[in-house]
């Protein structure tokens, strides 16, 4: 933490996520896959950044902005399901002029926003909890109709955070535990596209379809194991082993940095990401008020929840669903949605209470 | 519980804090597990299957004129091919196959056999090569039917390209073939397939790299034999690059047509008593036109012209093609930009240049023409040589000696002059001369976008010993300074340095394709000068004037002059050869110049192999500045000032 001219800035914060933006760069740069978009994009998160953690999320948190947030991303994911952009056969962008935007990349933010206000002011009972699954459900439900079940997941891993943090009863929680896995079955059944359910039958037999998404699972395996122990270096796209896998810079790409950079390179990519989680439970700990704590411990799990799923596809614990690591997968949407989640993280850090016990009380003694 | 106000317990961001460092730590684990295995490739599946990855081919650029109409197109044709490595190397075998296709088709068994033996000695055996292109449909299921049994002959469809356009670009655009034998290697390692075919002469030479795309590649399962059963993935090929000629074809086409007329006028009478091996003069010669401000070539043309549509289809025309290398004229050869020859006077404006800048000259120098100069051996005072002038002149200044076109004003600018031993008249000498020709473009390419372009000669003492193996006589300068002797220079050379000596002094590189066109549209592209004129302004329009004032009435060039416009111009009349039977010598006709001349546009140069600059030249450059004084281009230039940077259709 640097303190200059009223400004403080977790160093630890924005170093890890700098180191994260530039390796996205290299790597964008390096299969020649738009390399200079990508920088222009990093640079535009990091000034997003910045922007966030200098001003005070109680203010940006204030009634009725979170509210409005959350309408309008519910809103922004309904008209990706109207009129959106189909691309590798889900529909998730929406063409504004001549962008497009990725709103489930920015409702994750809206949703922790929306769910930390509302959490701040009140306890956390039986019925303030299922209103706050009420409120996760909905951009769940958009969501996985996209279909994107990676940002789903990434959905309730948030919703689960922020009612731990808040303090929901164990008790409470193991209720909807239980009922999740009596209704999970039914909700599969019925709502989990075909594809999907073909993605998880082949990762459960992968010779079941060699030859279709099996097929992008063993190019990752083969780039992963080429990689090495110190990688491949910087490659043109057509002698990756993902050559043929269109999303290698953005659902594959850490398995591009294996290639690439090897066993260490990853390695650091999971240090890095560490050091994000780890400092945003620090904020959270450190924050002076119950709204800076479940939005800094929500916000970390949008990042470390995404940034686990994405690994953990790459590395086939789990079925391949298309998501981006953030601040390094290429596409604007994530970078710029998972700048603005640090820089709040950020700006709850920059507001810790004094960090001795009797300074406090003695503060709190001359009120 | 913590002490702050209704903040929840931190405990549980510990609780957190762990779930995340196991999630770490299994990932960690499964990431060194599959970095650390050996990369296996692709093998061989256990239904038999072969998953191998194949090239896409790129579709190939086009080539557009300036218009936007298609001059060269990919075509889809069927052919009969014969592939030399399918045909056993039986000959009772080999016997059959040929013996099937000459009672086919009707081709000599003969040809049949040169072929077969040249295609087993190529690069790639398995190449085909066509017996018969462009194919009917229904013929072709015929002649597979029949041809069914035959190894090594088959009905192939491929994509062929078309040369339009006829003779107005024969030479320009070029053609494709097959990888040529000796620089197989270098293609294959950029990339290309033993069965491409590529870029062989011409634009399509030139810019190969930009017309041919970058090749796709697919992923494929196959059974063992080959046979293609799914595609599993797919990178999608690139196309090339269309490419848009700067050629205006309403110019190329006066130019043709005036060099075609003028050529047959400007052939010498033969003279009686001369040896019959003498060889006989050739009706041939080139023009230019090119924009001073681009570089942009509006005219290229040599004559006699080459139709590209021989070039058309899988390979060239054979029958045109013999003709083409019968013809005495060597029509393949390109007289614009591929042959060198002495230009005479339109060397004198460089030489004029080089003396002002130089101050051996200034406007008011005067130098007396007698007819002739007469200077002694530099070795024995005994002998004596003369050098003349085409004409008595008298007392000349600069302005006049450059109009008129005096070779004794230059015999001074060049090589000076002494009289008993004291100098009359400091000259440039060798160097001088030849260091400004340099600055001019001379004697080396000129950097055009087509390939085989001659660098020519720009002799000096140096050169001469070396190659000549003689020393550097004072004559030598002599002959240097009006443009003859060993200086050696193409038309296209000559026309870059018109222009420079038009737009204040930039030696462009000139080009023939001034755009490309892609899926992000038309883009043009921008200007290339290669370097600058060492010589102020005030040197240039000394010279410029002079240009002027022969081409106006009175003048040796005023013929080059349409009506209405005012041009810089200069003819030149270059002898080469030997002497004929009266003692003559057979001519060279040149014509430089720029128009307008206030506001330049375009510089011309034309170039005939026999005739008189003054009397033959001069009307081809008239008869060009003419049709470009009406064509749409000009119209557009001016009406360009109003509304600029629009492209042209």
């Amino acid at each position: 933490m640097v303190a200059w001219l009223g400004w403080r800035l977790d160093l630890w914060l924005a170093g890890a996520m700098a180191a994260l933006l530039s390796l996205g760069v290299l790597t964008a740069a390096a299969g020649n896959d738009s390399g200079a978009r990508q920088a222009v994009m990093a640079t535009a998160a990091l000034v997003a950044f910045l922007v966030m953690a200098r001003l005070d999320y109680r203010q940006l948190l204030a009634p009725p902005l979170p509210g409005a947030g959350y309408l309008l991303a519910l809103g922004a994911l309904g008209a990706v399901l109207a009129l959106g952009v189909t691309e590798f056969g889900s529909q998730r962008w929406l063409a504004l002029g001549g962008v497009t935007v990725q709103p489930s990349e920015f409702v994750k933010v809206a949703l922790v926003a929306a769910l930390a206000a509302f959490a701040a002011a009140r306890p956390s009972t039986p019925g303030t909890l299922l209103i706050t699954l009420a409120l996760t459900v909905l951009p769940f439900t958009l969501v996985a109709l996209q279909p994107d079940a990676g940002t789903a997941l990434v959905l309730l891993i948030v919703w689960l955070v922020v009612v731990i943090t808040w303090g929901a009863a164990w008790r409470a929680l193991a209720g909807v535990g239980v009922t999740t896995f009596a209704v999970a079955p039914v909700a599969f059944a019925l709502a989990v596209p075909d594809y999907q359910r073909e993605r998880i039958a082949t990762f459960v037999d992968p010779d079941r379809d060699p030859l279709g998404s099996g097929f992008t699972l063993s190019q990752v395996e083969l780039a992963l194991a080429s990689g090495g122990i110190t990688g491949r270096g910087a490659l043109p796209a057509a002698e990756s082993a993902l050559a043929f896998v269109p999303a290698r810079t953005s659902d594959f790409v850490f398995a591009l940095v294996g290639e690439q950079a090897g066993l260490l390179g990853a390695a650091v990519v999971l240090a890095l990401l560490a050091t994000i989680a780890y400092r945003g439970l620090v904020a959270a700990a450190r924050a002076p008020d119950r709204l800076g704590r479940v939005l800094a411990a929500g916000l970390t799990a949008v990042i470390f929840g995404q940034a686990a799923v994405h690994i953990a596809v790459n590395l086939q614990l789990v079925p391949a669903t298309g998501i981006p690591l953030p601040f390094v997968s290429q596409g604007g949407s994530s970078l710029i949605a998972m700048a603005l989640a640090a820089g709040l993280i950020a700006s709850v850090a920059a507001r810790e209470p004094p960090k001795s016990r009797e300074q406090w009380t003695a503060e709190r003694w001359r009120r | 519980m913590d002490e702050r106000a209704g903040l929840p317990p931190a405990g549980r961001l510990v609780l957190l804090a762990v779930v995340a460092a196991m999630v770490i730590t299994v990932l960690f684990f499964q990431l060194a597990r599959m970095q650390l295995v050996e990369p296996e490739p692709l093998a061989p599946r256990l239904d038999g299957r072969v998953l191998r990855t194949e090239d896409v081919d790129a579709p190939r650029g086009l080539i557009l004129d300036r218009d936007g109409n298609t001059l060269v197109r990919n075509v889809p044709e069927l052919a009969l091919v014969l592939i030399p490595g399918d045909v056993p190397r039986i000959p009772a075998v080999e016997t059959t196959v040929l013996r099937a296709i000459e009672s086919e088709l009707g081709i000599p068994y003969a040809a049949l056999e040169v072929l077969l033996a040249r295609g087993r000695e190529a690069p790639d055996a398995f190449a085909p090569l066509t017996i018969l292109s462009g194919i009917e449909e229904l013929e072709a299921i015929r002649l597979r039917a029949a041809l069914a049994d035959v190894p090594g002959v088959a009905v192939q469809m491929r994509t062929v390209r078309v040369y339009g356009g006829g003779e107005l670009y024969g030479r320009i655009l070029g053609h494709v073939g097959p990888l040529p034998r000796e620089e197989v290697e270098a293609y294959l390692e950029a990339g290309y397939a033993l069965d491409a075919r590529v870029g062989l002469s011409g634009v399509e030479l030139e810019h190969e790299e930009a017309l041919r795309g970058r090749l796709g590649r697919r992923l494929v399962a196959a059974t063992p034999a080959g046979r293609v059963l799914e595609v599993l993935a797919e990178q999608p090929p690139t196309a090339g690059v269309d490419l848009v000629l700067t050629i205006d074809p309403g110019l190329q086409r006066a130019t043709i047509d005036a060099l075609a007329a003028a050529v047959d006028l400007a052939l010498p009478e033969p003279q009686p008593g001369e040896p019959a091996d003498r060889p006989a003069p050739q009706a041939v010669g080139a023009a230019v036109v090119l924009d001073v401000r681009t570089g942009d070539l509006l005219a290229l043309a040599s004559f006699p012209t080459v139709n590209a549509g021989i070039f058309s289809g899988g390979g060239i025309d054979a029958g045109a093609f013999a003709a083409l290398l019968e013809d005495e004229r060597r029509p393949l050869v390109d007289r614009s930009f591929a042959e060198v020859n002495a230009p005479g006077s339109i060397f004198k404006p460089i030489v004029g240049v080089a003396a002002l800048e130089e101050g051996v000259a200034t406007p008011e120098t005067r130098i007396v023409s007698t007819g002739s100069i007469t200077v002694p051996d530099e070795y024995d005072p005994e002998v004596s040589y003369t050098f003349r002038d085409w004409t008595v002149h008298g007392s000349l200044d600069f302005t006049a000696g450059l109009a008129r076109s005096s070779d004794v004003y230059y015999y001074y600018l060049a090589g000076g002059y002494e009289e008993e031993g004291g100098t009359v008249f400091e000259g440039l000498g060798a160097h001088g001369v030849a260091s400004y020709a340099r600055a001019f473009g001379l004697g080396s390419p000129t950097g055009v976008d087509l390939p085989g372009e001659a660098a020519g000669i720009v002799p000096d003492p140096t050169w001469k010993s070396e190659t000549v193996g003689e020393p550097w006589f004072l004559g030598d300068t002599y002959t240097f300074g009006i443009g003859q002797g060993y200086l050696a220079v193409t038309p296209l050379q000559m026309a870059v340095a018109a222009a420079a000596l038009a737009n204040g002094g930039d030696v462009l590189v000139p080009r023939v394709v001034g755009a490309t066109r892609s899926d992000e549209g038309v883009r043009a592209l921008p200007p290339t000068v290669a370097s600058q004129i060492p010589a102020g302004p005030g040197a240039m329009a000394v010279v410029a004037d002079a240009l002027r004032i022969a081409a106006d009435p009175g003048g040796t060039a005023v013929d080059g002059e349409p009506e209405g416009m005012t041009i810089a111009g200069k003819t030149g009349t270059a002898e080469f050869g030997i002497a004929r039977a009266d003692g003559s010598y057979d001519t060279h006709a040149w014509y430089l110049g720029w128009a307008p001349y206030e506001e330049p546009e375009i510089a011309i140069v034309v170039y005939l192999e026999h005739g008189i600059g003054s009397r033959n030249a001069a009307p081809v450059a008239r008869e060009i500045l003419e049709a470009y004084a009406v064509s749409d281009r000009r119209v557009q230039a001016s009406s360009e000032e109003a509304s600029s940077g629009e492209a042209p259709w």
